[in-house]
């Protein structure tokens, strides 16, 4: 059967006097693309901050494996085999691009001789196409370019689970088309399971078997995304009155 | 590829001998001159660790050369302990400070670090010209130098060594996987984490260890001058040391080198023009840092870059008139 790769229960999040989530229950399974969507402030974001370890949930637990990560740091959970690219990307602007992956590349393999590590950033850069600009400084990539460096870099960690934010910002449908089949490869070659927060619905339609949709930090719906995007609170949270 | 590279290791090799001799053919002034580049180069080239390879910009580096200084002073001084075993102390005393401030440190970046480690100095400061039985305040402390025999010669290879292997930690770190990760924090801490850098061990490293090497060069620079004053750990100092680092070049490895000997050297020049100095280093700094931010290091790698691609594609224009 099954087995939950990620599971998050119960998981609360409050900034202040805003309920950013509120008892999300949900599980991702190994082997699987699942997509999360929702309108504009749902949560999104926040969800894949708690399980990356960018700050811990007000309540509730995170299972990665059937262990506990809850509020673990950051650089720990991504050692645990948790990878994340930024929705707004943050390239470490000044290094080559190269270098930007060698970082993920040499902290999965701390103490390891340069040639084995560099080999890992070298075929993660390839992976994305972007060998041609590995001397390249980050900050001189355009937006496409800078997202498929986040992806180059999350893969040179070696993860388990790959969670993409909004990586089809910003492309046009051929590229969106190249980077669905990108993303489906991940899956079937490599083996990884991703975690999908995607606005373009296309995409999600396409790639994934089961959708979370999330809305005002609730789970409002799981499910295969033709069931989903049939629903009718699905439509009207995007929708409004 | 290679070739080159085993002509300019001879070259550098070579340098560095002719520079070892250069003191026997100087007079006692240029002797100590060339002794006060050193101690700067140590202090720039561990600043630079800290604030051009990890982003931390620390104003309390020359505290910690004070940190150093008074406790390798006070226990030669007052407890009659041998100065090297001192200047051991005063080391690991800096190491141990740089560690709680780089703690304390931690969740801050950009101006409220340079504030903290600011106010971190200013107390420094107080203290020692209030502890006045301690320290002798202002009046300075007298203590005794290193060797039996005061000789400007052998300081200036002690401190040619202190350099080096300042010099030598430097570069053995930033050519480490520590190196990629410094800059990964220095260019982006979240995203760093994210890719399994450890941040809070990798800027507490930082700062321990350019700490300890500023309180070694504090130390060794206090046995030289035989009365340490609260001018070791001042702002002066820092600001001077900041000047140094950020004309010569921040985060290139040899920028500090340059600035160190380009800044004491044209200081002694100028000092007929009373203390100013100092202000007017700082006005240079800030333009370098808004102009051109990788300092006299970088300018002098475009031109050369201009001339090779010059050489390259002999059309272009070499340098525009």
């Amino acid at each position: 059967m099954d087995v939950a790769l990620l599971q998050g229960r119960g998981l609360s999040k409050r900034f202040g006097g805003v309920q950013a989530l509120e008892e999300v229950d949900f599980e991702v399974q190994a082997g699987t693309i699942v997509g999360l969507i929702g309108p504009n402030g749902a949560g999104k974001t926040t969800l894949f901050n708690i399980v990356a370890g960018t700050f811990p949930p007000s309540s509730g637990v995170v299972l990665f494996g059937g262990r506990t990560i809850t509020g673990m740091p950051a650089f720990r959970i991504c050692r645990q085999g948790i990878a994340r690219t930024f929705q707004v990307t943050r390239p470490f602007g000044e290094m080559t691009c190269l270098e930007n992956v060698a970082v993920a590349a040499v902290n999965r393999h701390p103490g390891c001789p340069k040639e084995q590590w560099m080999t890992l950033a070298r075929e993660s850069l390839a992976a994305v196409g972007l060998e041609a600009l590995k001397d390249t400084a980050a900050k001189h990539l355009n937006v496409v370019q800078k997202k498929r460096l986040e992806i180059a870099r999350s893969l040179a960690t070696e993860p388990t689970l790959l969670m993409l934010d909004e990586v089809l910002g910003g492309l046009n449908t051929q590229e969106i088309q190249e980077a669905i089949g990108f993303i489906r490869r991940l899956r079937d070659d490599r083996g990884l399971t991703v975690f999908w927060i995607e606005h373009v619905m296309g995409a999600i339609m396409q790639a994934t078997e089961k959708v979370i949709v999330l809305d005002q930090g609730r789970v409002l719906t799981v499910g295969p995304p033709r069931e989903v995007v049939a629903d009718e609170r699905v439509i009207h949270a995007y929708l409004g009155d | 590829m290679d070739m080159r590279m085993t002509k300019n290791r001879w070259l550098l090799a070579a340098g560095l001998v002719a520079f070892a001799l250069l003191p026997w053919g100087l007079g006692v002034y240029h002797q100590h001159i060339m002794i006060v580049s050193l101690f700067y180069v140590m202090m720039a080239a561990s600043w630079n660790l800290l604030a051009g390879y990890t982003g931390q910009v620390s104003f309390g580096h020359a505290a910690f050369a004070g940190i150093g200084a008074y406790a390798s002073g006070i226990l030669a001084a007052k407890a009659g302990v041998n100065p090297w075993v001192g200047v051991a102390a005063g080391t690991l005393l800096a190491a141990i400070f740089g560690f709680l401030v780089g703690i304390l440190c931690l969740k801050l970046g950009g101006i409220y670090l340079s504030l903290t480690t600011l106010g971190f100095s200013e107390i420094l400061h107080i203290i020692i010209n209030n502890e006045y039985e301690i320290t002798r305040g202002t009046m300075g402390l007298q203590v005794p130098g290193l060797l039996s025999e005061y000789s400007k010669l052998a300081y200036f290879y002690i401190f040619l060594a202190g350099a080096l292997l300042t010099l030598g930690v430097v570069y053995r770190l930033i050519h480490s996987d520590l190196g990629l990760n410094f800059r990964a924090v220095q260019n982006d801490e979240r995203a760093a984490a994210s890719l399994g850098v450890d941040v809070v061990k990798v800027r507490v490293l930082a700062f321990t260890v350019s700490s300890a090497l500023a309180g070694m060069a504090g130390a060794l620079y206090g046995h030289y001058l035989l009365l340490i004053t609260p001018q070791i750990p001042s702002l002066d100092q820092q600001f001077l040391v900041l000047s140094m680092t950020v004309i010569g070049g921040m985060g290139s490895f040899v920028g500090p080198v340059i600035g160190a000997f380009g800044l004491e050297i044209l200081s002694e020049y100028i000092r007929a023009y009373g203390e100013y100095h100092v202000l007017a280093f700082g006005l240079v700094a800030l333009a370098v840092a808004r102009f051109a931010p990788r300092g006299m290091v970088g300018i002098f790698r475009s031109v050369w870059e201009r001339r090779r691609q010059a050489a390259v594609h002999p059309s272009l224009p070499a340098e525009s008139p």
